[in-house]
C-alpha cells in the first residue's frame, strides 16, 4: 500500500469513527446551549400558542425580583460555605490518614462511603435524623442537657460562665432549633449534608496528590531547619499540592453550584423556609419544568453556564500560571 | 518508632475515629430504622435492631374489614355467633395474619407498597445501556484521535476539551424541551439519550490509547484487519483496566442520578429509577411508613456500597478518574 493511499484510508476511517461522537456532541451539548440562549429572550412555554420576543425582560426580572435575589444569595452562600469546608476537611483527612501508621485503608474506606451512596437517599435519612421532635440529633442534644458533666463542659458553667450566654446552654433552656425548618439554620444544614457527602472525594484526590510529593524534599527541608510539622507543611506539602488544590477547588465549586437533590428532597415546594435554600438548579427546575416558564428557566440556565465557564477559565488561568515557571 | 504510639498519634486516631463516626451515623440510622417498628422509630428506642416484637399492620387489617355482605357470607365459618361476633372473630383472625416482625414488615412493604423491583430493574437497564452506548461511541472516536493521522485532528480534540466544560445537568432544560418536541419525555430513551455522549470518556480513552504502541496496530493492519476491527479486537482488550474504571465512574453517577430522571419522567411509575422511587415513597409516606421508606433507601444504597467494599481500589480509581483532567 502506498503512503498516500494509506493516509487517505486513515482520513476516511477517522471521520467515520468520529462522526457519531461529533453528531451527538452537536445535538446534545452545543444545540441545547444555543436553544437556551435563544429562548432566554422569549416568553416560550410548552403548549403555549404565541411566542413573543421579550428582549432582556427575563434577565431583567432575574436581576431585580426578590425571589431571584434569594436564588443568588442561596447559591453563592452554599458554594462559599461548602467549598472551603469540603476542601479543608478533605485535605485535613488526607494529611491525618497519611501520618498514621495503622488503619489508613480503614479510614479511607469509611470517608469515601458517602461519595458512593445516593445523595437523595442520604438526604432523606439526614432529614429524618434532624427532625425537631423525633430526630436523634435533638434528642441526643437534649439528653446532654440533663448530664451535669456535658452541660457543664459545653456551656462553660464549670469555669464559672453563665450557661445561658452559651449556645448550648441557651438551647437547653429554650429548646433546640428546628434545623431544616428554621430559616436561620436551613441553608447551613443543607450545606452540612453537602460537606458530609463530598469531602471524602476530595480526600482521595489529596491522598493521590500527597503520594507524588518527593520524600527527599522533606529531608532537605529538615536539614535547612524546617523542623516543625507546620513548617514542613507550609514550605513543601502545600506548594507541592498546588495543582491538586486548584483542581479540587474547581470541581467542588462546579458541583456545589449544581446542588439539587438535597434541596428538592427536603424542600420540594418552597426551596427552604423563606426560600433560604432556593438554589439555582432548583430554580431552573421550578420555573422551567414545574411552572412551564421556559424563557425564565432558559435565562437562569444561561447565567448558570456563565458561572461554570468562568470558574473553569479561572482554573485554567491558575494552571497556566503555575506551569509557566515550573 | 516508639513515637508512633505517642500522644500525637493517639490524638490523630481520636480525630479520625470521631470523623468516621460522623460519616457513619446516617448509614447506621438508615439501616437501624429499616429494622424497627413505627413506635420504636418515633420513640427512638430498641437499640440497633429493635425488639422485633410482633406488630400488626394496620393497613392490612383495615383492608380486610368485612362489610355487611361479607359478614353474611362469613356466617357459615363462625356458626352460632351473631353478626357482630362473626366480625370480631374474623378480625381476630385477620389481625393474626397481618402481624409480623417489624423487619419483615418494613422490607416486604418496601417491595409491595411500590414496584421497587421494577425501579431496580429500570436502574440496571438505564445504567447498563448508558455505559454500553458511551463505549460504542467513545472508543472509535478515541482511537481516531489517538492513532489515526488526518487533517483536523487537533481541532476535533480541542472541541472535545471544550465539551468537558459543559455539565449536562446545567443544560437540562433545553434538552428537556428538545425531548418534549420529539415526544420522548417519559420513555427510556429520555433517561438514556443525553448521556450517550461522554466527552470525558473520549478524553480518557484517548489518553489511554496514546500509551498503546503503534507496532501493535501496524501488525494488525498487516494482517488485513479493518480499522473498526482494530478498535474492538486489538484496542479494546488492552484498554480493559481503563474501561473498568470508566464503567464504575459511569454506573455510580447514573445509578445515583436524581435530577435528570426527575425532569424527564413525570408520573409514569413504571419508568422510575431507584432514586425517583424512593422520592415518591417519601411523598406518600405518613408516619407509620418511615420503616419501609428506610428499607427502600437501604436497598437502593446497598448494591454500590457492597460493590465498593469488595473492589475498593478500583472504585476509588474509577470515581476519581475526573482527577486526570
Amino acid at each position: 500500500m502506498t503512503k498516500a493511499l494509506n493516509h487517505q484510508r486513515q482520513t476516511r476511517s477517522a471521520w467515520i469513527m468520529l462522526s457519531p461522537a461529533l453528531i451527538l456532541m452537536m445535538v446534545i451539548l452545543i444545540l441545547p446551549i444555543m436553544i437556551a440562549f435563544g429562548l432566554s429572550f422569549t416568553n416560550y412555554g410548552l403548549g403555549v400558542k404565541s411566542v413573543d420576543f421579550v428582549g432582556l425582560e427575563n434577565y431583567e426580572r432575574i436581576f431585580t425580583r426578590s425571589t431571584f435575589k434569594k436564588m443568588f444569595t442561596a447559591t453563592v452562600l452554599y458554594v462559599i460555605i461548602v467549598v472551603p469546608f469540603s476542601v479543608g476537611l478533605g485535605l485535613g483527612a488526607a494529611l491525618l490518614i497519611q501520618s498514621v501508621q495503622r488503619g489508613r485503608e480503614f479510614y479511607k474506606t469509611i470517608y469515601f462511603l458517602p461519595v458512593m451512596a445516593s445523595l437523595l437517599a442520604m438526604a432523606i435519612v439526614w432529614e429524618f435524623m434532624l427532625h425537631p421532635t423525633i430526630g436523634v440529633l435533638n434528642e441526643t442534644l437534649q439528653g446532654g442537657c440533663d448530664s451535669t458533666v456535658i452541660h457543664g463542659l459545653l456551656t462553660g458553667s464549670w469555669y464559672g460562665a453563665d450557661p445561658l450566654t452559651s449556645w448550648y446552654g441557651d438551647k437547653c433552656a429554650n429548646g433546640f432549633p428546628l434545623w431544616l425548618g428554621d430559616r436561620d439554620y436551613a441553608l447551613w444544614t443543607i450545606c452540612f449534608i453537602g460537606i458530609w457527602q463530598s469531602f471524602g472525594f476530595n480526600m482521595v484526590l489529596y491522598l493521590a496528590g500527597l503520594t507524588s510529593v518527593p520524600k527527599d524534599l522533606y529531608h532537605a527541608a529538615e536539614m535547612d531547619g524546617a523542623s516543625s510539622a507546620w513548617e514542613r507543611f507550609r514550605l513543601i506539602t502545600w506548594p507541592m499540592l498546588g495543582p491538586t488544590t486548584v483542581f479540587v477547588v474547581t470541581i467542588t465549586v462546579i458541583r456545589s453550584f449544581q446542588v439539587f437533590d438535597t434541596v428538592e428532597a427536603i424542600f420540594p415546594d418552597s426551596g427552604g423556609p423563606g426560600k433560604t435554600a432556593y438554589v439555582m438548579m432548583f430554580a431552573i427546575y421550578e420555573k422551567g419544568i414545574k411552572q412551564n416558564l421556559l424563557g425564565t428557566g432558559a435565562a437562569i440556565t444561561v447565567i448558570f453556564l456563565m458561572f461554570v465557564i468562568a470558574v473553569t477559565l479561572i482554573q485554567r488561568w491558575f494552571i497556566d500560571r503555575k506551569t509557566h515557571y515550573a | 518508632m516508639i513515637n508512633a504510639f505517642s500522644l500525637s498519634s493517639t490524638i490523630k486516631h481520636g480525630v479520625l475515629i470521631l470523623g468516621a463516626l460522623i460519616v457513619l451515623v446516617p448509614f447506621y440510622m438508615m439501616v437501624s430504622y429499616s429494622f424497627k417498628s413505627p413506635g420504636e422509630i418515633e420513640r427512638n428506642t430498641g437499640g440497633f435492631f429493635g425488639s422485633q416484637e410482633l406488630m400488626v399492620d394496620e393497613r392490612c387489617v383495615k383492608l380486610q374489614d368485612p362489610n355487611k355482605d361479607e359478614v353474611i357470607a362469613l356466617r357459615s365459618r363462625f356458626p352460632g355467633l351473631g353478626d357482630d361476633g362473626v366480625r370480631k372473630a374474623f378480625m381476630a383472625e385477620v389481625e393474626r395474619d397481618c402481624s409480623m416482625i417489624p423487619v419483615v414488615f418494613n422490607y416486604s412493604k418496601a417491595f409491595s407498597q411500590a414496584p421497587l423491583l421494577r425501579y431496580l430493574i429500570n436502574g440496571v437497564i438505564v445504567t447498563v445501556s448508558i455505559f454500553l452506548i458511551q463505549i460504542i461511541v467513545a472508543l472509535p472516536a478515541a482511537f481516531a484521535l489517538s492513532k489515526l493521522r488526518f487533517l483536523g485532528r487537533e481541532t476535533v480534540f480541542n472541541i472535545v476539551i471544550l465539551g468537558l466544560l459543559i455539565p449536562v445537568h446545567a443544560i437540562a432544560l433545553p434538552l428537556y424541551i428538545m425531548l418534549a418536541k420529539v415526544g420522548l419525555v417519559n420513555t427510556y430513551a429520555a433517561l438514556i439519550v443525553p448521556w450517550t455522549i461522554s466527552v470525558f470518556g473520549i478524553f480518557l480513552m484517548r489518553q489511554f490509547f496514546m500509551t498503546v504502541p503503534d507496532d501493535l496496530i501496524d501488525a494488525a493492519r498487516m494482517d488485513g484487519m479493518s480499522e473498526y476491527a482494530i478498535v474492538w479486537r486489538v484496542m479494546l482488550p488492552t484498554a480493559i483496566p481503563a474501561l473498568l474504571a470508566f464503567a464504575i465512574f459511569s454506573v455510580v453517577a447514573h445509578w445515583n442520578d436524581y435530577f435528570w430522571p426527575r425532569i424527564v419522567i413525570t408520573g409514569d411509575r413504571s419508568l422510575f429509577t431507584p432514586p425517583l422511587g424512593l422520592r415518591e415513597f417519601k411523598g406518600d409516606a405518613d408516619g407509620s411508613f418511615y420503616g419501609p421508606m428506610m428499607a427502600t433507601a437501604t436497598i437502593i444504597v446497598t448494591p454500590l456500597i457492597v460493590a465498593f467494599l469488595i473492589a475498593q481500589k478500583r472504585f476509588i480509581e474509577g470515581i476519581t478518574l475526573t482527577g486526570m483532567k
